[in-house]
């Protein structure tokens, strides 16, 4: 019976789910292909460029708060307590960064009729191999994320149907859904699906922060003193249970995890779907007020410690669940499951659409066959589908916990710093340099994680991999010759186009791609 | 940039509230209505960030109405 409940609420919502992210695009169809063949990439990969404040606050929103959200903050919770925290501290941080960075990448994608960030590598130093050779490396660590999701959503979905849909088909029903509108309609169905995701989100978790306190304990009061009393161990860093995660460690990580968001790729596909910059600079006042949300699953999940004593491993990240399952009514469990359904589905449809534009764009555009614009929006969607069933493979062939697999990702794209955002804005940084950084800095993330030594030193594995690319990619620069690139500083390099505002410069937001100003008079 | 933008130096806020106190108040006491410390510091860092970009954004806004 309760079942029953569950699984058909989940069903509802997850066919509403496909159709509302294929009615996004109703309308817009007109005007992409067949009028404008050059547009067709840009429509379904960044939304044409035309998303809204609103839209992109929601989108953006979506993909911070995953699935990880639900079972990786609950289950670090449980286990260790405030080290958690570090998502929520890098997540302001990095919406601060983002209120330079988030127009300055806008504005060069813009002008130069760019779609992600192999493409602006490619652009910046004049190479198009060099996009096809970062799609790969970025493709790798995106997989692990599309796994990590179809992962989470799998284990959600299990629990809240009270067992009735198994992991399995848990899995590959969080692959088709997310296929089934993204393919379609790229970006715009995504951030319309987001809206669905946070009304649901925003209300389950402001229900339960009330609910399970009242319901296990005798209000806050009782809970947080039980929890000050006798979990002091989890109120400090480095948490509980011979956590490796001390204050090094935490401020470390949130410094890199800051900088490495606003060039994550996916958080860049979210940039470039802005209509305007100022809408941008408005997002990263009012995002960072979502973070409010992390607090509440690693607050259930330290709940649970009392309620659900004795989970290890695996069985931590289901925290929170189990809260959910054992006190609320079969409905209310399915409408929690499909919030956090929903959290899996977002960030995995931006992630699938990141890895179809950089290969449609980057990669398989160097083969002539498939270099005209129609054909690289084509290719593009057959990618997408090619990468969600790759994952959903891994995922049946190589199952993992969550946490460690998205620090390899986010490790991996921090060294990706120097090369982008160094190299956007100082133009000395030269090719070999930047490609010598990169090469360093991800050989010693991949040989410090997989020897097991992060954090090394109490730091971030990634931070002391940076500081090394670093130092590579200015030496080499430095002692190398210079770049034989004769285009001018303005074509190559970006610039904040609220800078530009203050000079001569024309408006932001209309900067077409080609007869855009010349930048010249204003160095 | 900063020259001409100096608001832009709120966007440190954050930084200095979730990094650079971090070793003066990881602390579980005294209790803030009820809640450990730290938590209650970072729950407020959270609450004065979007504050802070806010000051950076109104920076921005008031330099451009001077330069037009």
């Amino acid at each position: 019976m309760n079942a029953t409940i569950a699984t058909s609420i989940f069903a509802v919502f997850m066919v509403a789910t496909v159709g509302l992210g294929l009615l996004a695009v109703r309308g817009r169809r007109a005007g992409d292909a067949e009028s404008s063949p050059k547009g067709a990439l840009a429509e379904w990969s960044v939304g044409g460029r035309s998303l809204g404040t609103v839209l992109i606050w929601v989108l953006m929103a979506g993909e911070g708060y995953t699935s990880f959200s639900y079972l990786g903050a609950a289950g670090w919770g449980y286990n260790y307590g405030a080290p958690v925290l570090y998502v929520v501290a890098y997540m302001s941080c990095g919406y601060a960064v983002g209120y330079v960075v988030g127009p300055m990448l806008w504005a060069y994608a813009r002008r130069h009729g760019l779609v992600g960030i192999t493409d602006m590598v490619a652009h910046r130093y004049g190479r198009p191999w060099l996009g096809a050779a970062v799609a790969v490396m970025v493709t790798v660590f995106l997989l692990p994320y599309i796994q990590l999701q179809i992962t989470g959503m799998g284990v959600v979905v299990s629990t809240i149907s009270y067992g009735a849909i198994s992991l399995n088909w848990a899995y590959f029903i969080g692959f088709a859904v997310t296929t089934g509108f993204v393919v379609v309609s790229g970006l715009r169905g995504s951030a319309w699906v987001s809206v669905l995701k946070d009304v649901l989100v925003i209300g389950t978790l402001a229900f339960l922060v009330v609910y399970v306190p009242l319901h296990y304990f005798d209000g806050y009061g009782d809970f947080l003193d039980r929890v000050v009393r006798e979990k002091g161990d989890w109120l400090t860093l480095p948490g509980s249970g011979n956590s490796p995660y001390g204050q090094a460690w935490f401020a470390t990580t949130t410094f890199l995890n800051a900088l490495t968001v606003v060039i994550f790729p996916t958080t860049v596909a979210g940039y470039l779907g802005a209509r305007s910059a100022d809408g941008l600079r408005r997002n990263a006042v009012l995002l960072p007020a979502y973070n409010i949300l992390l607090f509440v699953p690693m607050l259930l999940g330290m709940a649970a410690l009392f309620v659900v004593p004795g989970l290890t491993g695996a069985g931590s990240n289901l925290a929170l669940f189990k809260l959910v399952v054992d006190s609320l009514p079969a409905w209310v469990v399915g409408l929690v499951g499909v919030a956090a359904a929903l959290s899996s589905i977002v960030p995995m449809a931006v992630f699938m659409l990141v890895i179809g534009t950089m290969w449609g764009r980057s990669v398989l555009s160097l083969l002539p066959a498939l270099r005209a614009p129609a054909r690289q929006k084509r290719a593009s969607q057959t990618v997408v589908v090619v990468a969600g069933a790759l994952a959903l493979v891994m995922t049946y062939a190589a199952p993992n916990t969550l946490v460690r697999l998205s620090l390899i990702s986010y490790e991996g794209m921090a060294q990706l710093l120097p090369m982008l955002l160094l190299g956007l804005v100082w133009r000395r940084l030269t090719l070999v340099g930047a490609v010598s950084g990169l090469v360093v800095g991800v050989a010693i993330v991949c040989g410090l994680v997989f020897t097991e030594r992060d954090p090394v030193f109490g730091v971030n594995a990634g931070i002391v991999a940076l500081a090394a690319n670093l130092a590579v990619a200015l030496a080499v620069s430095y002692a190398g010759p210079a770049d034989r690139d004769t285009r001018p500083d303005g074509e190559v390099l970006a610039r904040d186009p609220a800078d530009e505002d203050l000079g001569d410069g024309p408006d932001e937001g209309v900067t077409p791609a080609p007869g855009g100003a010349p930048a010249a008079g204003r160095r | 940039m900063i020259k001409r933008r100096p608001h832009l130096l709120w966007l440190l806020v954050p930084f200095v509230l979730y990094v650079g106190a971090l070793p003066f108040v990881n602390r579980v006491r005294p209790l803030v209505l009820g809640l450990p410390f730290l938590f209650a510091w970072l729950l407020a860092a959270t609450l004065v960030t979007p504050v802070a970009v806010w000051l950076a954004y109104r920076g921005d806004k008031n330099t451009r109405r001077r330069v037009s």
